[in-house]
């Protein structure tokens, strides 16, 4: 569990350290693919926790999301409609609705948890 | 979770972090980078001493009528209040001005004419930027064509025509004098206009600027536009 928050503490280390910069005309697409980048990753988080998991899945889908996104914005730009606004609407209620089964799931298990430990420790009375 | 599994997981959280990283980094950068250099910023500390030296003549002017109103206050007030209306008067255009100032003169080019070029009506965006530039060397009072420049006068194009205060000023021989303060001011005016690009401009429409030297007294009329005042009211005294 560890070496993903490693990597990503590299990462934001690197980018950082670097001082990268990307023109201000591209940003809107970048922010985009932040966005869903971040919503594969919580869709990852939810799916290995509901056991559901499929690496194949969550590699495509990481990158098939990036250039969907960044694809749209660019269509977007293009014909005028500020379709990048579809994008965020999108990854922004699935990032929600993920991060909340996220949280249920957690507090399922939670409450599992003491359950078991109130019966482990009665039965050891 | 196997460890390719993980591996995955490590790298695609890397290019998140990554991105997010270059995504702060854009954002936080500021925009605009300072360019003015020294010379730029001497410009504009000139452009405001002379601003500032304007206003401490106005300032001086005003307190020497206050000094006026007070030494003159017992003996004869009538004068002195027909001499600030007089100025008023002058400033607003509704009378008759006489001083050193310098005639200008569009016409169309000659040579050009011989070729068949078209007279064409004066730009009224040039006529607008030569008295900004007017104004600017301090020709406060201004006619063109015959129509008296006044603080409501418009320069425009109506139905093709070139007109000042709504009357057309014509396509040929157009004249325009300026009255300014001091024949110092006149000449300086002068040589401002003589080197200026706007001959070259007005030549770009096939006409012909001509600057005469200054003069010690010309007349510039009043105007004959009626200024109405939409706020002002007057003071019935009690």
């Amino acid at each position: 569990m560890w070496l993903p928050l490693l990597g990503l503490i590299l990462g934001i280390a690197l980018g950082v350290l670097t001082d990268i910069e990307i023109p201000s005309v591209y940003e809107n697409y970048l922010s985009i693919a932040v966005l869903a980048a971040l919503d594969t990753m919580f869709g990852g988080i939810r799916a290995q926790l509901q056991q559901v998991y499929d690496d194949k899945v969550f590699i495509t889908g990481f990158f098939f999301n990036i250039a969907l996104a960044a694809g749209l914005a660019f269509l977007g730009v293009h014909i005028g409609v500020d379709l990048y606004l579809a994008a965020i609407f999108a990854f922004g209620v699935r990032l929600f609705q993920n991060i909340a089964v996220i949280r249920r799931i957690l507090i399922t298990r939670w409450e599992e948890y003491r359950i078991k430990k109130r019966k482990n420790s009665s039965e050891s009375r | 979770m196997t460890k390719k599994t993980t591996i995955h997981i490590t790298v695609i959280s890397f290019i998140i972090g990554f991105m997010l990283a270059v995504q702060y980094n854009t954002v936080q950068s500021p925009k605009k980078v300072e360019t003015t250099d020294i010379w730029e910023i001497r410009q504009d500390l000139s452009d405001e001493k002379i601003r500032h030296s304007e206003l401490l003549t106005q300032i001086r002017q005003a307190q020497e009528t206050i000094r006026q109103y007070e030494d003159e206050e017992l003996d004869n007030p009538e004068a002195i209040l027909a001499r600030t209306v007089d100025q008023l008067q002058a400033s607003a255009g509704i009378k008759e001005i006489s001083g050193p100032g310098l005639v200008m003169n569009i016409a169309p080019s000659q040579e050009l004419m011989e070729f068949g070029y078209q007279v064409e009506e004066i730009s009224p965006q040039l006529l607008i930027r030569l008295v900004n530039e007017i104004y600017r060397y301090k020709g406060h009072y201004l006619e063109i064509g015959g129509q008296r420049l006044v603080h409501s006068s418009a320069i425009r194009d109506i139905n093709g025509k070139t007109t000042v205060n709504g009357t057309p000023i014509g396509k040929v021989d157009v004249e325009i004098k300026v009255v300014t303060d001091t024949e110092e001011e006149a000449s300086k005016l002068y040589n401002y206009l003589l080197a200026s690009s706007f001959m070259d401009e007005f030549f770009i429409d096939n006409m012909l600027l001509t600057v005469e030297a200054p003069q010690p007294s010309i007349t510039v009329d009043a105007t004959d536009l009626e200024i109405r005042s939409t706020y002002l009211t007057e003071y019935k005294g009690d």
